[in-house]
């Protein structure tokens, strides 16, 4: 490939989204913090920074390296994980390590981590093997040990989002219709175990969702809040730093899980369309990469890199809105907060190193 | 071959067409979230911001009345005045400047102050309040009641606001409050909403701000369509902030303000012709005046100077009880309350002789010869000497290839440890020092309480330096040299202390059983058995005792005109060289220190305690520049040691 075409590969789109909506992230912090330019901005561009040269270091390996540690970097995510309970630090639950400059969350990067995995399975099967609900064994165990550990933290928001991404790899591998119509009913039989086996302020999370007046101060009163401060938004929004909900601390998290409400308030409809816009040119970025790829691995990964930023961005929007119930998970680039953020910037070295080797047919081979 | 190739294509088909129905289902359920904003956005957001408007408006905050301080014989030193305070609400203004411009019309408001107001409006969100005038008169009330059809968005509000009765007297004790700062609104964003309320920003009101804030009320109101307020309802009340009794005694308090001011000085009236000349003239005299200073001095070579700097602190020496303390120039707290003006806060931060600075607890002097004791201490306990060994003074001891002077040129001849600390020998200190050792002497005065932090409750306070060999291994990066020893057996060279520090070396010395702390809050003296044992041999303090006594009583004792009638007292001088003699000058002969600039001339220092038999007071008193410890210090300490003592009998 010439200099000129991989340069023109590159999805540069997607690196301008990013770079945007890490701005409007650092300006959402800056209002949060009552109009102070305070540590936590600052933080934010560094850990954006360090973000970028992480990407760029991803991008510039040979995408054959990626393929064959892709097996070891998992059994090391697994190994921290099982490690959690020991080294991990927080109330109640165990889900971070603390690095000094930023709590890590392990179980964000092990997402990435499974979907590489399953993309090289799943691209070395034969096409016979590939519609044989046998072979599709290994994968699902990978998602299930992984998600296991993370549930046990315990983590729900993201050990269900796990899940999700990586059966979506499945999914596209080619795996037999009739076997993706048996998995939903399973699922749907399943839920009354799933339930039996979650812990009670997971439980009240639920109940909460579903019925918010019964709990006015708890979580219930956050989604109140935050429906009050994206409704009293409006088309335009109160203008920034006019967010009365936000500036008078009604709002809850409104640096972190509520950032979106606190952009809603002050941006109104057109502000938060216009995020859910960006986060969807970037999914479509990396499905655009998956597309035009040649090889199984590539077109694998990139579905689930995309499914990955897809879950972040719904999770998190379904939650402010009141879709969803309160789970607790972020919204990447704009919540302040170092993990989610740091994985956005392996998903960004993946693709990017991705689109420079799309035209390899054979990686399995080398 | 064909047939593989075709199953490929089929493959690679199907997983294309898979990822297009992923991104298909994606989209949709992105466009369940549009949905869903657009119905809590675009139709239900008149509800959502009636909502919003009822969380901004229908709550607020109250804050509570706080807590007072008083003397030991409950006089108060910080209490609160209710004031009406007048508050806007931009958002409910459509012309701020307009408005401010006819509250200026009514009552005055200086163009500083509606500049500012304009300022505040444009950085924070416009429904919180500012406060225009904090504290209206009756006068000014009624004006405004009146005219109040004109004055849209504005709001009456019953308020507190903080005085100090005793003005300049304590302000270093009490400290004073002041409007909520930005780095207190990031630690605690509900202090925004608290519009009027005052902070410590210094002294005990800093060290018992949570206790004296109290717990703000809340309250609800209703507000009618035009924004008025037509009904409160208390959900919870204010709870006021605790009260604070304080050791000081108000009275010895003023007496040793105005003891230590006037110095060896004459007051004379301001209202003459001469001392208004005078003021005009000279910049400090001015500086004085315009921090509210009403006494001028006429001093022995009859100048008009300001009064004397320094700093003073009177302690009980059973229960560590801080009778008085006071750090010259003083300013008056109660200018911090309101909004002060460029022109007042000029003249006090940029006054030469730092009025803010808190020297009882943050002046860091050599403590000079009153470092003695330390010295002499730890070559008793070190067996390096004993109350009969002497040494000959010559008038200089020479060390390595350097001499070291004494102050008296003539020497003093064979002296003994109480006849050097009597007559303030540095000979024998020279000496003494060399052979004990500067990391017994520093562990001696940790234990007398120099270069320790006393707690006593004033956030400013400084550690101070008392050296060892570690020390100048880690802050000077090179070894400790002899010659640093001998120097420091008179108090100098590195060696820096507080005054709070040597009042504690001398409550400590005349207890002799416990590590005395000074304490300002009186119940924390109700239990004075919580104090740590003095490890100090009681020979060695016997001795050091005495030796502090024949300072007064010996014929040839440095204080030796000073002792109080009736009562005896036990003390040790200080005069601390802050110009270096050059050679030459000392050939020439050392200039008298009233010759010199002020700047230039020595520290005078004085620790005492009284009475001599059973110590009631241990003081200790620093006037910068004031000369020698003798001459000047010792008097001041002597007048009001007895000030106290005579007060305490009746």
């Amino acid at each position: 490939m010439s200099w000129t075409s991989r340069l023109l590969a590159v999805p540069w789109g997607m690196v301008c989204a990013i770079l945007f909506l890490v701005l409007i992230g650092c300006l959402a912090l800056y209002s949060a913090s009552d109009g102070v330019w305070t540590a936590s901005v600052q933080q934010h561009l560094m850990r954006s920074g360090l973000g970028f040269l992480i990407a760029i270091f991803i991008a510039f390996l040979p995408i054959n390296f990626l393929f064959r540690i892709s097996f070891f970097v998992w059994l090391c995510f697994v190994a921290i994980l099982m490690a959690m309970p020991f080294i991990g630090v927080g109330a109640g639950a165990t889900r971070w390590i603390d690095l000094g400059f930023m709590n890590f969350q392990p179980s964000e990067p092990a997402k990435i981590a499974v979907i590489v995995l399953l993309a090289r399975y799943l691209s070395q099967r034969s096409f016979d093997q590939i519609y044989k609900l046998i072979f599709h064994v290994p994968a699902l165990l990978i998602i299930a040990i992984t998600a296991s550990l993370i549930f046990v933290q315990p983590d729900l928001g993201t050990g269900l989002m796990l899940i999700v991404g990586g059966l979506a790899v499945i999914f596209v591998s080619g795996l037999p219709k009739r076997y993706v119509c048996m998995g939903i009913g399973l699922l749907a039989a399943a839920i009354p175990i799933i339930w039996s086996q979650l812990y009670d302020y997971q439980k009240a999370r639920l109940l909460t969702f579903l019925n918010p007046e019964s709990d006015v101060l708890g979580a219930g009163w956050q989604i109140t809040q935050s429906k009050i401060a994206l409704g009293s938004g409006g088309m335009f929004g109160k203008g920034f730093l006019q967010g009365s909900q936000s500036q008078l601390d009604y709002l809850p998290e409104k640096k972190t899980d509520f950032v979106f409400t606190l952009i809603g308030e002050e941006f109104g409809f057109v502000g938060n369309v216009s995020i859910i816009l960006i986060y969807f040119l970037i999914i479509f970025s990396i499905t655009g990469v998956g597309l035009k790829a040649k090889n199984r691995f590539t077109q694998l990964v990139s579905s689930g890199l995309a499914m990955t930023i897809f879950l972040y961005m719904f999770v998190n929007i379904a939650m402010v809105t009141g879709v969803l119930p309160v789970v607790g998970a972020p919204l990447p680039l704009l919540s302040y907060g170092g993990t989610a953020l740091l994985t956005m910037f392996v998903i960004l070295g993946i693709t990017i190193n991705m689109s420079q080797n799309s035209h390899k047919e054979d990686l399995e081979v080398s | 071959m064909a047939k593989k190739r075709k199953e490929i294509q089929d493959v690679a088909n199907q997983i294309s067409r898979r990822m297009l129905f992923v991104g298909g289902l994606q989209i949709s359920f992105g466009l369940i979230l549009v949905g869903r904003l657009y119905q809590l956005q675009i139709l239900h957001s008149d509800a959502y911001l009636k909502l919003s408007d009822q969380n901004q408006f229908d709550h607020r905050l109250v804050i509570a009345p706080r807590g007072r301080i008083f003397d030991s014989k409950n006089r108060l030193l910080a209490g609160n005045a209710e004031v009406f305070e007048l508050v806007v609400i931009p958002a409910r203004v459509k012309n701020l400047e307009k408005l401010l411009a006819n509250i200026d019309r009514i009552i005055g408001l200086s163009d500083e102050a509606a500049s500012e107001i304009i300022d505040t409006a444009s950085k924070q969100p416009n429904f919180l309040e500012i406060s225009i005038k904090s504290d209206l008169t009756q006068r000014e009330l009624s004006k405004l009641a009146i005219r109040s059809a004109i004055l849209e968005g504005v709001l009456f509000q019953k308020n507190f606001n903080r005085i100090y009765p005793q003005g300049k007297l304590l302000s270093h004790v009490t400290g004073y409050v002041s409007g909520v700062t930005a780095q207190e609104v990031e630690k605690n964003q509900t202090l925004r909403r608290l519009v009027g309320l005052k902070t410590g920003k210094s002294g005990l009101e800093k060290t018992l701000e949570n206790s004296l804030r109290g717990n703000f009320g809340k309250e609800r109101i209703e507000v009618n369509s035009k924004g008025k307020p037509v009904r409160f309802i208390s959900d919870n009340l204010p709870q006021r902030g605790e009260d604070h009794q304080l050791t000081i005694d108000i009275d010895v308090q003023s007496y040793a303000v105005n003891r230590l001011k006037q110095g060896n000085s004459e007051v004379v009236e301001l209202a003459t012709s001469a001392v208004q000349e005078a003021i005009t003239r000279n910049d400090e005299l001015q500086a004085h005046i315009n921090i509210g200073e009403t006494m001028i001095l006429k001093d022995a070579k009859s100048r008009y100077v300001p009064p004397e700097s320094g700093a003073v602190v009177l302690m009980e020496i059973k229960t560590g009880a801080v009778i008085a303390m006071a750090s010259l120039p003083s300013y008056d707290p109660n200018l911090f309350v309101g909004r002060l003006s460029n022109r007042t806060w000029q003249n006090i931060n940029q006054h030469p002789r730092v009025p803010l600075m808190n020297r009882v607890v943050s002046g860091l002097y050599s403590p000079g010869s009153t470092f003695k004791m330390v010295v002499y201490a730890a070559a008793l306990e070190a067996g390096i000497v004993s109350a009969d060994t002497t040494y000959f003074c010559k008038g200089f001891f020479e060390f390595g290839d350097r001499n070291f002077y004494c102050w008296q040129e003539k020497g003093h001849g064979r002296v003994d440890g109480r006849q050097a600390i009597a007559q303030s020998c540095d000979v024998y200190f020279y000496q003494i020092a060399l052979k004990t050792g500067i990391d017994r002497i520093q562990n001696m005065a940790n234990r007398m309480g120099l270069g320790v932090i006393t707690d006593v409750g004033i956030p400013e306070e400084k550690l101070g330096i008392i050296p060892n060999r570690a020390w100048k291994q880690t802050n000077r990066g090179s070894i400790w040299t002899p010659g640093e020893t001998v120097i420091a057996g008179i108090g100098q060279g590195f060696v820096l202390t507080t005054p709070i520090q040597l009042a504690v070396m001398a409550a400590r010395i005349a207890n002799g059983k416990k590590a005395i702390t000074p304490k300002l809050l009186s119940k924390e003296v109700e239990n004075t058995d919580d104090f740590a044992p003095l490890e100090i041999n009681e020979y060695v303090l016997r001795e050091i005792q005495r030796s502090m006594r024949s300072v007064i009583s010996d014929s040839r004792g440095t204080a030796r005109n000073y002792d109080i009638d009736g009562y005896k007292m036990a003390g040790k001088t200080g005069t601390v060289q802050v110009k270096k003699i050059t050679k030459a000058e000392r050939e020439a002969g050392v200039i008298d220190n009233i010759d010199r600039r002020w700047k230039d001339r020595d520290h005078a220092l004085f620790v005492a305690y009284a009475p001599y038999d059973k110590p009631k007071y241990a003081i200790s008193i620093i006037v910068e520049h004031g000369g020698s410890g003798s001459s000047m210090a010792a008097p001041i300490a002597r007048d009001i040691l007895k000030f106290a003592l005579e007060r305490q009998s009746t």
